[in-house]
């Protein structure tokens, strides 16, 4: 899509990873490629914007080193693709004045840049690593990720304790699984007992602090949450063993439990520390996607002339120069003679439209065709792009965390936890009372919630991962469940369904003449133009117009677009470019009124096709070719759709295209149901009656215009092209834009719920039959630790039977790159 | 035994110890950007 | 200032910076490895025959220093400790610079870890044969000179950690986890259990007594093997592998929860030692749960040195000396699966006392200790003196089937002896009595001590070997001009 250009460089075509995955091996000999190593991009940004104290307040932080004061900057490096490259960026940057140290974190593409702006400009900086052939970006949100490592690490930190602890707990007691009661001296029962109190406190003091936490949170708010069984039984657990070490003859009993408490900790945190990397991972490579260069435009000022700001700078009623390949930073009007717009991104229009003078651009449209003047009506919320955010936001439905999915099972679960162990506290101390409280603390071990607590977010993660690695981000874990319910899948068609651009199908040419030269002859013109349907034409005329050829009006061998003037050629809004050379020769290429050709004509006389839309070009004696054009279908569409329908789902077209386009494309594919010519609210409104018959919508889209409607449905899925709004409130983002990969999803959401179920079937048949065995005393604690390391044990072994898609062979990142790189 | 009264103690200690160290190890960074660190010996020297 | 002038004084100040590697301790310590490594093991191939033809301990010439009883110690003390420990510092101190990209702290201090650490054997190769000795095995030196090796171990700590605090990079590569864990460790072990009370020069009675002097030892001996012998040499590992190779660690991530794994399910193995002893039945079964616990980090490590490999497992076709280092790791793996099993009580029935433990022992002295040993050894002298290769790589090649026939022989013989002696020590007759008297299982293990001389033998030979191309490597390395003096790379402090 044309949106891409927006950071005014096109992106070159090496590997680019899969972002989040993992690097692919470097090429071989990396000593020897060190020296030359490159980035893939052809960087000219001139990067001024990141020196606004505005805009570096979104990324960088001053910092007290020395007595001196510096900056630290957290930003994004695009083209990274191996390991070499983290070497190529840092040797950029370190050998520069100013520059007080720089850290690249491979796997995250982040740089941590530590610089004195005494010395030296961020500018500068971004420019001599575009230099190298990478791209500075900053960091969107860079304080908060920041503060997320922070808690992974602290969540690491407790994690260690509480295992190096439970190793120690478990030797100290060992012993007293395979003695009788008296044959270790007493003196150094008891040692063996404080050693494992003590190493057993910072185990609850420390490592469990995160249940403690969030178990309070939800008492507070009249809850019940999965942490509150794990609380209460950390909590009584230590408190029972605790009497029993300094009182073995107390109302507190004789057992202590430290090896299973600190076992189950460990346990719980693993999972919870799992969940954060994979957070961290998928949230990461989502930064990756939503940091581009901050905006900046051209303002006009009071004498006429032009300053360069950022866009958190414009004001309504400023001027503005909007260049084209710029999106228009704010709703505007036009105020020279006209302006060619994109807006394909809002309404899924693939024809660009004419604004004339006085008439209204749009926030997030494109400019074409020439720098067009315009003042600036609404910014921000106000403007019809933060509208559709806005009703995005609104649409999505509140989305609970994976916790609040076990939370489900928690409180009736907590209830009958407490019941049986009050009960059997009660029982017993009717018969022994010396058994009441060991044998109510047995309940509340043997009652292990941590195979349920475990057993969803095991499954969930390990499918994550699976998918992830395919380059199948998920960013909602619940909508594995969700989109096992689905049973409608509704496709948006320009860039989801059919290939995000124009490509040139057929060259009808005049006789004599062949496609090749025709070709030739669109060149001069076709380059200078950003239309799609030139830049299609362009796109195939391009090697051809390398080779030299005396009929080519004005050769241009240059590969870049036509070193031409531009002023030789001229575009025409809504009708095509005019080429004057010379001696009055004029080449005209564009629709059929442009020639002032009569198209009905060239249909009867076979230099014309019906239903596909056609660029003509022409020369002074007329008709010359006809170039047809063609929305290609993707390649793995009519597979998909077919696949989809086959597995039992009704299939919808949703399009803001007019019909005949849409109609063409649902025919190729076979899908009956088709809407045309939506708007955002028009798709929503069809999505919305839909889900009142009761249908479960699964949505499969790439544009802004998309975005509400995505929001709207049951689960949604992102291509990994589209716009990066959209992408981030998706539940399930196919970085390939491979529609395959939605079948792949479907089938590992399946699996993932049939083992989660059979986990929780485990965890539930288990605790079934425990708590019946413990209330009767037959429970004895090793067996009640035992048992619950084995069920942990069982369900995490059972989902991580996900964490390899079956029999798919792993993509060849080189194609899947090659994938994302072909736009 | 006798000497367990040196040995467990020394054994707690000594776990405490590493923990320290740990945390060291983990706040000082040192974990932080493992892919790297095992490349970085094959440049030196 | 002028541009010109500030990359002036930049530079200047990073020459002063710079500097150069101290590789003299390196050097001392690589070469006075390989004459204790000669000696270390001719002194076993001399007890070997000892145990063959008994008139070898030279009774009849009255030179009881010459008798196997104390030659014995000798021979570990020199292997161990000797030939092991001048391999762990030159390597430790290699390593720890490269890594640090930094001289060695207080060079003075590592002069006298050298000298001191001399002294220490030549004074182990004159008491122990004189029959001065603590009694308690691999801790034998009697308590003078266990304070110069207390001396020696403080001097070496402060200069290793020293070297460490005074870095230029950031971050602590893996092995030097290893070896700094194996210097506290073994100081631990050293002071705990070498706490003695002198009655005279030569003589100290242990500060404990009976059972729990034996508990304490065996705590001290099943973590000298483990702090001295695997994690001092799994940071050899660490280095080397990767070094010769030319590839990273498979996965630096593995290594460093390796290394926590390990260190803290050590502590507790040693009991494994004293099974059906008087040592109380619970602390037998911590020590043999413990130890089989152990298996699972130790093959981590040998998992992840091996597959560092992944994907040029040509190269072993073509250099012998990472031959040696993959093989020692095989023969690690090996040793740690042999270990636990051992630690069954029910196994150990059998094994305890009997030759099966020495042949544990050597598989992982020879096999894992000693390859790992010579491979890095052969990777540092060369570079030492200033040469691109041993002096006779076919040399290394041949001292590389010697030495892993010699490996093979020696263990596979005291297998059957250590079965054969299990058997028939415990055979009964039908009334109850033994069914074998000592002198019978004697005869029958016999021959497989002359097998595991032959084994031995090889093996010395393949060490011969090695001295005479090292004798070489080092001739022509001297000949060539000074020793190399290696700068220290400038390290830009921006991506430290």
């Amino acid at each position: 899509m044309l949106h891409r250009m927006a950071n005014s460089t096109v992106v070159g075509q090496a590997a680019l990873a899969v972002p989040g995955s993992p690097m692919p091996e470097p090429p071989a000999g990396l000593a020897g490629l060190l020296g030359q190593h490159r980035g893939p991009l052809t960087v000219d940004d001139d990067f001024l914007v990141l020196d606004d104290p505005l805009e570096q307040e979104d990324f960088s932080h001053p910092l007290e080193v020395d007595g001196r004061t510096l900056q630290e900057s957290i930003l994004m490096v695009q083209g990274m693709y191996c390991p070499a490259c983290t070497e190529t960026v840092e040797a950029a940057l370190a050998g520069r004045k100013g520059v007080v140290s720089v850290l690249v974190h491979a796997a995250t593409r982040r740089v941590t840049l530590r610089w004195d702006p005494a010395q030296t400009l961020l500018s500068e900086l971004a420019r001599d690593v575009g230099q190298t052939g990478y791209r500075l970006l900053p960091m969107r949100h860079a304080l908060s990720v920041e503060q997320r490592l922070a808690e992974t690490r602290l969540l690491m930190w407790r994690l260690f304790v509480a295992g190096f602890c439970t190793m120690q707990v478990m030797m100290y007691s060992w012993p007293f699984y395979i003695t009788e009661p008296g044959e270790i001296e007493p003196v150094y029962d008891q040692l063996l007992r404080m050693a494992n109190w003590m190493l057993s406190v910072p185990v609850v003091m420390f490592s469990s602090m995160p249940f403690f936490q969030s178990a309070w949170r939800d008492l507070r708010h009249g809850r019940i949450g999965m942490d509150m069984p794990v609380s209460i039984g950390i909590l009584v657990t230590f408190i029972a063993s605790t009497g029993a070490t300094f009182d073995p003859t107390g109302v507190w009993g004789h057992e202590i439990w430290f090896d299973s408490l600190t076992m189950f900790v460990f346990f719980l945190l693993g999972g919870r520390y799992l969940q954060s990397r994979l957070r961290d991972r998928t949230a990461g490579s989502l930064d990756a996607l939503m940091n581009r260069l901050p905006e900046q435009c051209e303002r006009q000022l009071a004498d006429g002339g032009f300053e360069i700001v950022s866009l958190k700078r414009l004001r309504v009623g400023d001027v503005l120069r909007v260049q084209a390949g710029q999106a228009f930073p704010g709703d505007a009007t036009v105020l020279g003679d006209s302006a060619t717009v994109d807006e394909a991104l809002l309404t899924g229009e693939s024809q660009p439209v004419t604004r004339l003078r006085g008439q209204s651009v749009v926030a997030g449209s494109y400019n074409l065709a020439g720098a067009a003047l315009v003042r600036i009506d609404k910014i921000g919320r106000d403007t019809r792009f933060g509208q559709i955010v806005s009703l995005m936001e609104q649409a999505s439905t509140e989305k609970p965390d994976l916790v609040k999915l076990a939370d489900r099972i928690a409180g009736p679960f907590l209830v009958l936890v407490l019941l049986s162990a009050g009960f059997g506290a009660w029982y017993w101390w009717q018969i022994d009372p010396a058994l009441a409280v060991p044998i109510a603390v047995a309940v509340l071990v043997v009652t292990c919630p941590c195979a349920l607590a475990l057993s969803t977010p095991s499954a969930m993660l390990a499918s994550a991962g699976a998918l992830a690695q395919r380059g199948i981000l998920v960013r909602r874990l619940l909508a594995f469940e969700a989109l096992c319910k689905i049973d409608t899948v509704v496709f948006d068609k320009t860039g989801t369904l059919t290939q995000d651009r124009v490509v040139l199908r057929e060259v009808i040419a005049r006789p004599g003449l062949e496609r090749e030269q025709a070709l030739r002859m669109a060149w001069p013109l076709a380059s200078a133009s950003l239309h799609p349907v030139s830049r299609a034409i362009a796109v195939q005329a391009q090697p051809l117009a390398s080779a030299p050829n005396p009929s080519q009006p004005s050769a241009a061998p240059s590969s870049a677009p036509a070193a031409e003037p531009v002023d030789l050629v001229q575009e025409r809004p809504g009708a095509g470019l005019v080429l004057e050379r010379a001696g009055g020769v004029q080449w005209r290429l564009g629709s059929a009124a442009l020639c002032e050709l009569d198209e009905a004509q060239l249909l009867e006389q076979g230099r014309s096709v019906a239903d596909s839309p056609c660029a003509y070009l022409c020369d002074e004696h007329g008709w010359v070719a006809t170039f047809v054009m063609d929305e290609g279908v993707r390649a793995d569409a009519p597979a998909a759709v077919a696949e989809l329908r086959a597995m039992g789902f009704a299939v919808h077209l949703l399009s803001g295209d007019r019909l005949g386009a849409v109609q063409r494309v649902a025919q190729q594919l076979g899908i009956e149901q088709v809407v045309a010519a939506a708007s955002p609210e028009r798709k929503l409104e069809v999505v919305a009656a839909l889900q009142q018959q009761g249908a479960q919508i699964a949505m499969v889209g790439d544009g802004m215009n998309d975005g509400p409607v995505l929001a709207r449905a049951q689960v949604s899925f992102a291509l990994g092209h589209g716009a990066p709004l959209t992408q981030s409130q998706s539940d399930f983002v196919v970085q390939s834009g491979r529609l395959s990969e939605l079948v792949q999803t479907v089938r590992q959401a399946r699996r993932t719920l049939r083992i989660l179920k059979q986990n929780l079937c485990w965890a539930g048949g288990y605790n079934a039959s425990m708590v019946p065995l413990a209330i009767a005393g037959y429970v004895p604690p090793w067996l009640a630790g035992l048992g619950m390391a084995l069920s942990s044990f069982v369900v995490i072994g059972n989902a991580m039977r996900l964490s390899r898609l079956p029999d798919m062979p792993v993509p060849d990142p080189a194609a899947a790159a090659a994938a994302l790189s072909v736009r | 035994m006798e000497t367990l009264f040196l040995l467990i103690p020394l054994s707690v200690v000594l776990v405490l110890a590493i923990i320290g160290v740990f945390w060291w190890a983990l706040y000082n960074g040192q974990y932080d950007n493992l892919e790297r660190e095992g490349e970085r010996i094959l440049k030196n020297d | 200032m002028s541009a010109i002038t500030a990359d002036a004084l930049s530079r200047a100040h990073s020459d002063a910076q710079t500097g150069i590697y101290n590789d003299k301790v390196v050097r001392q310590f690589s070469v006075m490895a390989v004459v204790w490594g000669v000696v270390g093991m001719l002194v076993g191939v001399t007890i070997a025959a000892q145990m063959i033809w008994p008139a070898l301990n030279l009774g009849q010439f009255g030179l009881e220093w010459f008798s196997f009883g104390r030659l014995r110690p000798l021979h570990t003390n020199a292997v161990i400790f000797a030939f092991g420990g001048c391999v762990l510092f030159a390597t430790s101190y290699y390593v720890v610079q490269r890594t640090c990209q930094t001289r060695l702290f207080l060079g003075p201090l590592a002069a006298f870890t050298f000298w001191g650490w001399q002294l220490v054997i030549v004074l182990a190769a004159i008491t122990l044969p004189l029959g001065l000795t603590s009694g308690k095995e691999y801790a034998e030196l009697i308590w003078p000179i266990d304070i110069l090796i207390t001396a020696v171990w403080v001097s070496y700590a402060v200069v290793f950690f020293g070297t460490l605090a005074t870095r230029k990079i950031k971050h602590i590569y893996v092995a030097n986890w290893f070896f700094g864990a194996f210097i506290l460790a073994v100081a631990l072990l050293h002071v705990v259990n070498s706490a003695a009370v002198p009655t005279s020069f030569w003589h100290a009675y242990s500060a404990y007594a009976g059972v729990q002097d034996a508990m304490i030892q065996w705590w001290y001996g099943h973590n000298a093997v483990g702090f001295f012998l695997t994690a001092g040499f799994l940071g050899i590992m660490y280095y080397f592998i990767p070094k010769q190779a030319e590839r990273p660690i498979y996965s630096y991530r593995l290594s460093i929860v390796h290394f926590w794994a390990l260190i803290f399910t050590y502590m507790w193995a040693g009991p494994h030692h004293l099974h059906y002893t008087a040592l109380p039945d619970w602390t037998q079964s911590i020590g043999m749960v413990f130890s089989l616990i152990l298996l699972a980090p130790s093959w981590g490590g040998m998992i992840n040195g091996i597959m560092t490999l992944s994907g040029a497992w040509h190269k072993l076709r073509d250099d012998p000396i990472l031959r040696f280092l993959i093989v020692s790791l095989s023969f690690y793996g090996m040793s740690t699966f042999e270990g636990p099993m051992m630690a069954i009580k029910t196994v150990n029935a059998l094994s305890h006392y009997t030759d099966w433990t020495i042949g544990h022992v050597h598989s992982g002295a020879l096999g894992w200790v000693g390859l790992i040993s010579m491979g890095a050894l052969y990777f540092l002298i060369p570079r030492l003196f200033g040469q691109k290769k041993m002096y006779s790589v076919p040399a290394i090649e041949l001292h590389f089937w010697i030495a892993c026939v010699g490996i093979v022989l020696y263990i596979a013989a005291m297998w059957i002896a250590g079965v054969t002696q299990g058997l028939m020590w415990r055979a009964l007759a039908e009334d109850g009595t033994l069914a074998y008297t000592f002198s019978e299982s004697v005869r029958a293990t016999y021959p497989f001590y002359a097998i595991r001389l032959v084994g031995g033998a090889m093996y010395f030979s393949g060490m011969c070997i090695m001295a005479w191309n090292v004798w070489m490597t080092v001739r022509m390395g001297l000949k060539a001009g000074p020793v190399p003096q290696v700068r220290i790379p400038a390290v830009d402090p921006v991506h430290a």
